[in-house]
């Protein structure tokens, strides 16, 4: 006998955004800027905006200084092709990085406290991949505050959406979102503090919940990163978009996952395994540590799986060792100190005389909920669902192709925020459409579900198998057995998972009752990332396939996945778009499908 | 050095719909560098899944693992169990909700609550200032920042409006005054007399008693006092 919930009630507004993460207050803002009054609901699933994962990106945010007189436009257009291994779409590309230093412009009006010289100006720093004249030296383009970029992001973004009037919704998930005749006229929600479900009709439904880093057993995402809006998308019959696109960072601390800088080994670090072999030097003999990101996590991955790592005994998981013993006290104090000071932090290690643990961590989904340059939600490549947004980490209107530059996903998000926002005060003036009858019964029989259901099982360790197998699998290194492998495991997992019991059978506040339905949403995502891994029979980007290492012109296209029936996937292909390339004017060659070698 | 240690846990429970508080005991076995979020981790996964707890980035950047612990507010994320051990001088350890917002279930508290004083003082700029740069970054010399940079490091975890004396009592409370010193220091915010009146009201920075417990128990280590303090004698410079 199924419980009988209803919808507590159902909220009017002009524009729903679901994610209040840098994307969705960015997009908020420039909604209140232009059309103040609009009424704007925010809905977070965490404590609060401002805990957002946004606060957690640390480096900086690539922009190109029109006073700057090396650094051009065109360069980071380049870098970011370059990068995304052919796979970024020119015309977006073009689009985010000519809007990037009006977003620089725009936070430091509202109060954001960047980094400065001397002069009072904007200090700028270095990161890998970015350079001026294609590739000849690096580029001073990254802006930056301290060590701490994505928090003074979050705090401004916020601050401006409070100023504006809109209304939050804290602690919050979606559920379900409400699209007829491919217009979507509003979302169901599920509030945790009160136990309510509530339908919200909206003009427009901006998705911006942030990245699914929560698949794999090491991330750097944060706790509620479960891939929400990917598997609701996938429900209501949306496609998703290159999901095997996904970054590993070479050096994740064990434990709590925070990246351990490229700065340690730019500054001498030495990566040691289990015999402590300065291992490098077999895999990049010149470049060694300082060899690219995919290179160095696929070197340590390789030292772990033929037995060469260390096998950490409270987090029970193999690392290897990065030695910085032999540093000076001087780039230990000056040069390193918050890294260095993590290890202090959270493993209580002295990096001037003992070795740290790090290993490959996941770090980012370059692929995601497909969408236009503007950040119009598409269902194929020619068709968009009318009032249906996405920006940030959870959308992709693919800026980062197959592999993303450090600095360009805050850039990403904000400037994907605004325009989302541009094109959305262009529909303020249409009428708002009724919602369904049905609207709110999918959620109604799975949460009946999760708090009926009688078989013991323990659901933590089902998420906590899941992740082991889909980093072991489908993470650093993929290949035909090993993602045949977990596609098997995770059609297991789902079963399991199906009729497990809860043990608070409550709606209010309850903790299990919401991973229970994260798990659903992990299985989803993880899903669609290990077939899109096994239907790509290449290398690309992030995407590394032990079985075929290079790229493939063949596979020149977006993956598009969709799932309405757990492991029953539909595949379709979305070309690149390659405007710059096209339009022959000056540098063009430099857009054609180019080597990605450093 | 011990490898693994046997805690145990008294932890303050609440359940939302029975109205019911009670004190709950749970045993656990947990290794040296395991931090407070992972023993609550394993405590759901091997003895407890109905144990709520609030957590989101869990390595001390968005303060949202605030509990007390032993009578003293800390983040839970970046508590590594042989350094509470050692801190404490115990094994045995006494977790409970911040006590500046109602608690939904557990140790889960409405942080909502808690940001209504911060939302009171209007964290964002108010009236900007005249930029002689129209289109481009205001000019802002490190030197001027240096004041005031250190607060802007502020995570909102509350911390230090649970430790504070005065807290209850109607204040405003460290953080939000802090956050509100900020912008007055700030040469692109003109509201600096609407944001005075504010911190010398009913609710404003007289109601601090000076015990100093913000800067003392602030996890990034902000002196929250030192901006009180400045705010008390009205010196921004």
């Amino acid at each position: 006998m199924q419980k009988k919930f209803k919808l507590s009630s159902t909220i009017q507004c002009d524009v729903l955004i679901i994610g209040a993460g840098g994307a969705g207050l960015r997009c908020a803002a420039h909604i209140l800027e232009k059309r103040p009054g609009t009424h704007i609901i925010a809905v977070t699933k965490v404590s609060h905006p401002q805990k957002s994962h946004t606060s957690t990106a640390q480096g900086g945010l690539a922009a190109v200084d029109p006073k700057d007189a090396v650094d051009r436009p065109i360069y980071h257009m380049f870098d970011t092709w370059k990068g995304s291994d052919c796979m970024a779409d020119q015309d977006v590309v073009q689009k985010i990085v000519d809007a990037a230093w009006e977003e620089i412009v725009w936070l430091e009006n509202r109060g954001m406290h960047f980094t400065r010289d001397e002069e009072g100006r904007l200090s700028k720093r270095t990161f890998g991949g970015h350079t001026v004249r294609f590739g000849e030296a690096s580029a001073f383009r990254a802006v930056f505050e301290a060590d701490r970029t994505g928090k003074g992001i979050m705090d401004n973004v916020w601050g401006e959406a409070l100023k504006g009037g809109v209304a939050f919704l804290d602690q919050t998930l979606l559920t379900e979102l409400l699209i007829r005749n491919d217009r979507c006229v509003g979302a169901v929600l599920f509030m945790e503090k009160t136990g309510e479900f509530v339908a919200v009709s909206a003009k427009a439904t901006v998705l911006a919940t942030g990245g699914c880093g929560q698949v794999f057993r090491v991330t750097t995402n944060c706790r509620q990163n479960t891939g929400d809006a990917h598997a609701v998308a996938l429900q209501a019959g949306l496609p998703l978009i290159d999901m095997e696109a996904v970054q590993f960072h070479p050096t994740g601390i064990v434990g709590p996952g925070i990246l351990a800088s490229e700065t340690l080994r730019s500054v001498g670090g030495i990566l040691r395994n289990k015999e402590l072999d300065p291992f490098m030097a077999r895999y990049a003999p010149k470049m060694k540590e300082l060899a690219p990101r995919d290179l160095v996590a696929r070197a340590i991955e390789t030292e772990i799986r033929e037995g060469r790592g260390i096998l950490n005994p409270d987090h029970n998981i193999e690392h290897i060792w990065i030695d910085l013993r032999h540093l000076s006290d001087y780039v230990h104090e000056v040069q390193i100190p918050e890294v260095s000071g993590f290890f202090k932090q959270f493993m209580n290690l002295d990096p001037r005389t003992q070795l740290c643990p790090v290993r490959p961590s996941n770090h980012y989904q370059m692929g995601g909920i497909p969408t236009n340059a503007f950040g119009e939600v598409q269902r194929s490549p020619d068709t968009v669902i009318f009032g249906l947004y996405a920006a940030g980490e959870c959308g992709c209107s693919s800026f980062h192709g197959f592999n993303r530059l450090g600095t360009n996903s805050i850039l990403e998000l904000i400037t994907m925020g605004r325009f989302v926002g541009e094109r959305v005060v262009l529909s303020m003036d249409e009428a708002a459409e009724g919602l369904p009858a049905d609207a709110g019964d999918k959620t109604f029989s799975r949460f009946a579900g999760y708090l009926e259901n009688k078989k013991e099982e323990n659901i933590d360790q089902i998420r906590e198998d899941m992740r082991r197998m889909m980093t072991e699998n489908v993470g650093v290194f993929r290949a035909e057995e090993g993602l045949n492998t977990a596609i098997h495991a995770l059609t297991v997992s789902a079963e399991r998972v199906r009729g497990a019991a809860l043990r608070c059978r409550s709606l209010q506040m309850n903790q299990e009752l919401v991973q229970r339905w994260e798990i659903d949403n992990l299985l989803s995502v993880s899903m669609v990332i290990a077939q899109g891994a096994l239907r790509r029979r290449e290398s690309r980007g992030g995407h590394a396939r032990v079985d075929f290492p290079q790229r493939r012109d063949e596979f020149n296209a977006h993956t598009l996945a969709c799932m309405t029936e757990f492991g029953k996937i539909q595949f379709a292909s979305r070309p690149v778009d390659m405007s710059i390339f096209e339009a022959k004017g000056d540098n063009y060659e430099k857009f054609g499908l180019i080597e990605r070698k450093y | 050095m011990k490898e693994s240690y046997s805690l145990v846990f008294n932890i303050k429970r609440h359940d939302p719909e029975a109205h019911k508080s009670w004190m709950q005991t749970y045993r656990i076995e947990a290794g040296r560098i395991l931090r407070f979020t992972d023993v609550l981790r394993k405590i759901n996964k091997e003895l407890d899944p109905t144990l709520a707890w609030n957590s989101s980035c869990e390595h001390a950047q968005c303060g949202s693992c605030s509990v007390v612990i032993n009578g003293k507010p800390m983040l839970a994320c970046e508590l590594l169990v042989e350094n509470a051990v050692v801190y404490f001088g115990t094994t045995t350890f006494t977790i409970e909700p911040i006590s500046v917002a109602p608690v939904l279930r557990d140790l889960v508290v409405d942080l909502e609550k808690a940001y209504d004083r911060v939302h009171r003082i209007r964290p964002f700029i108010i009236q900007p200032s005249k930029n002689p740069n129209q289109g481009q970054e205001y000019r802002i010399s490190p030197r001027r920042m240096e004041g005031y940079l250190d607060a802007t490091r502020c995570i909102n975890c509350f911390c230090c409006a649970t430790a504070c004396i005065s807290s209850h009592k109607g204040f405003l409370g460290p953080n939000a005054v802090m956050a509100s010193v900020v912008r007055i220091m700030d040469p692109r915010e003109d509201a600096t007399e609407d944001r005075l009146k504010q911190l010398y009201s009913e609710e404003g920075v007289y109601r601090c008693h000076t015990s100093k417990a913000c800067s003392h128990v602030c996890p990034k280590h902000i002196d929250v006092a030192h901006f009180v303090g400045l705010a008390k004698e009205r010196d921004f410079t």
